[in-house]
């Protein structure tokens, strides 16, 4: 009988965030602390001819100023696998918002006067804001310093195509079969394109740095995804020694991909080492909206089917607008084009995916990792190809879809869930193929329904984690771990795992906050990977310290280790029980010792693999919409929508259901309102008056979310990562049931009235 | 150029307040850097996303948009203020329970708007909640299981009163 796994039990942060006692990143306030502020380029692409700061310096409250003349690192750019981004504009600014310099004053008001008396002498550059620009003949090269970079070693199929002197950073290629010899021998081909708008993942809070530059030491508080990496990137930028960084992250509020890896936290080292003094810097939402952002994809898919709806053949060609510098774009565009065919049984696949630099805010992670991009465009695809050959789009995916067990390619896990049956059930709870009674019943609104289907590959592949569990001599628990509390409850569904393994009640075990000081490595909270692959190193921790604690009471108890069972906090022996507590006291004596478990965990290598690794486990998103279009207003309102995934095993049901709905928030965000408008290069709805994020009155109507437990997760418990799969399925799903509505197929989200009402108006034209 | 400090008398979570600022001091900034009280979250500066919601003389506002010195006189409630002796609100307790928040990050000026709603209606439906909590946003929790707490802390507290 499980004791705290399954259990929807308290969040461990729960009273914290209710009562607003919660310290996050930007409540940290320490003695002596200054304020940051950034100038920033108002120029798209421009050299830098002269900087003078001395009349912002001069400004009473100013103690430091930063600009590449006083800039004094061993390495001034950064960057997850292309070191292109410098702490501050070197030779160049490359979008609207690059940072320029930056001031540290006594307070956030003087440091704003400051940064606009830095006098920048600038020579413009033509700038080159869409993807298609980037790759013509003419275009100059964005980057012309050619940075450093560290590329990935791929195994079976895939490889790493290098462009050199092109705005082309990253180009993912994949191939099995002979794609071009089998659509000679379909009976039919289909090609399309599509298109899908950059996003901003506007976390709450946005990006907040507080460093404390000492001696040769620094610490830093960062509500940051990737403390282990960013500590890496710090000494290595510094020149310092590993252990004279400290990284250290409270909660985040929020980050669904916008703090992974390093962001504003050099700038803050270096004006601290500048200043000698505490300095934080906290952004504005505009400076939100210009550091990272959902890169825009166009897609192209062309796929070759026999009569009876059996797919043979796939082709298809990403593009990434991966803006001014590449942050964490190769991976997405590895991902994406990976992820690219789709959880079908095509023999015949080959794919092409780029990312371009461009002179626009840089792309990079987003919830879903270049899998929405991709999915929208291979589920919109399967619809138009299901009502061409008049066969039902949902028969089409059983058709087509992988078996649970079967292999998505060579070298990796298999499939781990069962897509079909998942797919079925999903379809009964939309009510699909029964028909509506009023389906147009308000006059010009029409109502239709839609289905998608999408996976994606778990995360975490190439992730070291490391966890400590201490017993203490009272018999409570502290876990020490490096997953970061960003809102998904980790800590919490974490902490029921060690006390599932120690047999103890959850209230028992404590979970210290993360300091890369005592807490052990991990490589970073991202893809959905902490429950599965910070969870086996838990889970591995708690039961080396179970078997501690068992040699203990061997000990004690005088009896074989086989007659040794750990119940709901006792230690049982026979006919003899004693308490944790009661046996590492009469172990140790009173008042002395702890046990210390240690665990780790890391998927192997695996040459054959094509992005080199397998899989932690098969994320899955399935979506079922119902939406009503008003032909008149273009207008589309989403008025049911169930979501389907498979968790593997809820280690917390609650949450999961959380990690689901919100997640699928996300994708209908994505679907109907959210896009970054640009106009000359300058983005112009930097802020939540012209950027819409959904909010209470967008969630549909009726709305279900159900989340299977196919056990057949890497993690604790057969657990799979879950919170990014809501959102691959989010856009196909609408605007199929837009196309079943009213008959119009559109090709690019969001759906704004504007695009379906013109679609609407050609179609009756 | 130096402007006089307004000074102020006011209830802060239920306590008397005497205190000075300057006349274009942001509530926020008074709450947040004068008073120490950090639960008052800052995000969009413009009154769009709720993060920052207090409620003053009972009512739900933006305090990011709105000066420190209009307090004066006033009742001013921050989340701190919100958990009585006898242990959390209703409200908090049914975020707790219902999972209606995730981050933490809007969740205190969440469960302040809620708290404006039940004082203005105990017993909202479904629709009125969504009406009313239109002006908050949340990023992580899709809003439903939002909507099942302030549901069960309605339903608790009606309970309570009876």
């Amino acid at each position: 009988m499980a004791i705290a796994v399954g259990q929807s039990v308290p969040r461990v942060d729960a009273t914290e965030k209710v009562t607003g006692r919660a310290l996050y990143a930007s409540d940290v306030r320490l003695p002596g602390m200054v304020h940051a502020k950034i100038l920033r380029s108002p120029l798209s692409h421009a050299r830098l001819r002269r900087i003078d700061a001395s009349k912002a310096a001069a400004i009473p409250g100013v103690v430091a100023v930063l600009t590449r003349d006083n800039l004094d690192v061993s390495s001034p750019y950064y960057g997850a696998y292309i070191k292109d981004q410098p702490v501050v504009a070197l030779e160049k600014v490359r979008y609207v918002g690059d940072i320029v310099a930056a001031v540290a004053a006594t307070d956030e008001k003087v440091a704003e006067r400051a940064v606009h008396q830095i006098e920048v002498d600038y020579e413009e550059l033509p700038g080159i804001f869409n993807v298609e620009a980037a790759l013509s003949e003419s275009a100059v090269i964005i980057h012309d310093e050619n940075p450093a970079r560290k590329d990935p070693k791929y195994g079976y199929g895939a490889n790493l195509i290098r462009h050199d002197s092109s705005n082309i950073f990253y180009h993912f290629h994949y191939e099995r079969g002979d794609a071009e010899r089998a659509f000679n021998e379909s009976d039919h081909i289909f090609e399309e394109t599509y298109h899908l708008s950059s996003a901003q993942h506007y976390p709450l809070e946005s990006h907040v740095s507080v460093a404390d530059y000492q001696g040769e030491q620094v610490t830093i508080w960062s509500g940051s995804q990737t403390p282990f990496p960013l500590r890496q990137e710090i000494a290595r930028m510094f020149g310092l020694p590993l252990s004279r960084v400290r990284v250290m992250v409270p909660y985040i509020g929020g980050g669904y991909g916008a703090k992974s890896g390093i962001k504003y936290e050099a700038l803050a080292v270096a004006l601290s080492r500048l200043a000698k003094k505490p300095v934080r810097l906290s952004l504005t939402a505009d400076e939100t909206f210009k550091t990272l952002c959902d890169p825009s994809a166009k897609v192209t898919i062309k796929t070759g089917v026999q009569k009876d709806g059996t797919f043979v053949a796939r082709h298809c060609e990403v593009y990434l607008n991966g803006g001014a510098y590449a942050n964490s774009g190769p991976t997405v565009t590895e991902r994406a084009g990976y992820r690219a065919h789709g959880p079908y049984r095509i023999p015949h696949v080959k794919t092409n995916c780029y990312c371009v630099y461009t002179n626009t805010v840089p792309g990079g992670a987003f919830r879903g990792f270049g899998g929405p991009q991709v999915s929208f465009a291979y589920e919109s695809h399967l619809d138009m190809i299901a009502h061409h050959l008049k066969i039902d789009p949902v028969e089409l995916r059983l058709k087509n879809l992988l078996d649970r067990g079967e292999l998505y390619t060579a070298g990796n896990i298999p499939i781990d869930c069962d897509l079909r049956s998942e797919l079925k059930l999903l379809a009964e709870k939309i009510g699909w193929g029964k028909p509506e009674a009023e389906r147009n019943s308000k006059a010009g609104v029409k109502r239709g329904k839609g289905i998608a289907c999408a996976v994606k590959d778990g995360g975490g592949v190439n992730k070291e984690a490391n966890a400590t569990v201490k017993i203490l001599i009272d018999g409570s628990v502290i876990l020490f771990l490096g997953a970061a509390e960003i809102g998904q409850g980790v800590r919490t569904a974490l902490m029921q795992v060690a006390a599932e393994e120690l047999s103890v009640q959850p209230g028992r075990v404590q979970v210290a906050p993360l300091d890369s000081a005592y807490t052990p490595f991990d490589r970073g909270t991202h893809a959905s990977s902490a429950i599965t692959v910070m969870g086996k190193a838990v889970q591995a921790a708690a039961q080396d310290a179970r078997a501690k604690l068992v040699v203990m009471a061997v000990e004690v108890f005088q009896a074989p280790s086989a007659a040794i069972r750990l119940d709901g906090g006792k230690i049982f022996a026979g006919e003899h029980s004693a308490s944790i507590d009661e046996v590492m006291r009469r172990y140790f004596g009173d008042l002395e010792g702890e046990i210390i478990g240690n665990g780790r965990f890391k998927v192997s290598r695996r040459d054959d693999a094509p992005l080199g690794y397998p899989a932690t486990f098969w994320e899955n998103g399935l979506a079922a919409a119902e939406v009503e279009v008003d032909e008149m207003t273009g207008m589309v309102k989403v008025v049911n929508y169930v979501s389907l995934t498979d968790a593997g095993k809820m280690i917390n049901p609650l949450h999961c259901r959380g990690q689901e709905e919100g997640s699928v928030l996300f994708g209908i965000g994505h679907a109907l309102y959210e896009q970054l408008v640009y106009r000359d290069g300058q983005l112009i709805n930097p802020n939540l008056v012209d950027y819409h994020l959904p909010r209470f009155r967008d969630l549909p109507r009726s709305f279900h979310s159900i989340i299977v437990e196919e056990g057949g997760g890497t993690g604790p418990f057969g657990a799979k990562g879950i919170g990014e799969g809501g959102t691959l399925a989010a856009a196909a799903a609408i605007c199929n049931a837009v196309y079943d509505a009213t008959g119009v197929r559109l090709y690019a989200v969001p759906l704004t009235g504007q695009r379906i009402w013109a679609a609407c108006a050609q179609k009756t034209q | 150029m130096n402007e006089p400090m307004i000074p102020l008398r006011f209830r802060l979570n239920g306590q008397e307040c005497r205190a000075e600022v300057d006349g274009a001091d942001l509530l926020i900034d008074f709450i947040r850097d004068r008073l120490g009280l950090t639960g008052t979250k800052r995000s969009c500066d413009m009154e769009i996303c709720g993060a920052c919601t207090v409620l003053l003389d009972g009512k739900a506002i933006s305090s990011c948009s709105v000066f420190a010195f209009e307090v004066d006189g006033r009742d001013l409630l921050t989340i701190e203020g919100l958990a009585g002796r006898e242990g959390l609100h209703p409200l908090q307790q049914a975020f707790i329970d219902c999972g209606g928040f995730q981050c933490g990050f809007c969740t205190p000026g969440m469960i302040l708007l809620a708290k404006s709603l039940l004082d203005e209606n105990p017993d909202p439906t479904v629709e009125e909640i969504r009406e009313y909590m239109d002006a908050n946003i949340c990023r992580c929790t899709g809003y439903q299981m939002i909507i099942e707490s302030i549901q069960q802390a309605a339903k608790r507290m009606n309970r309570e009163r009876t």
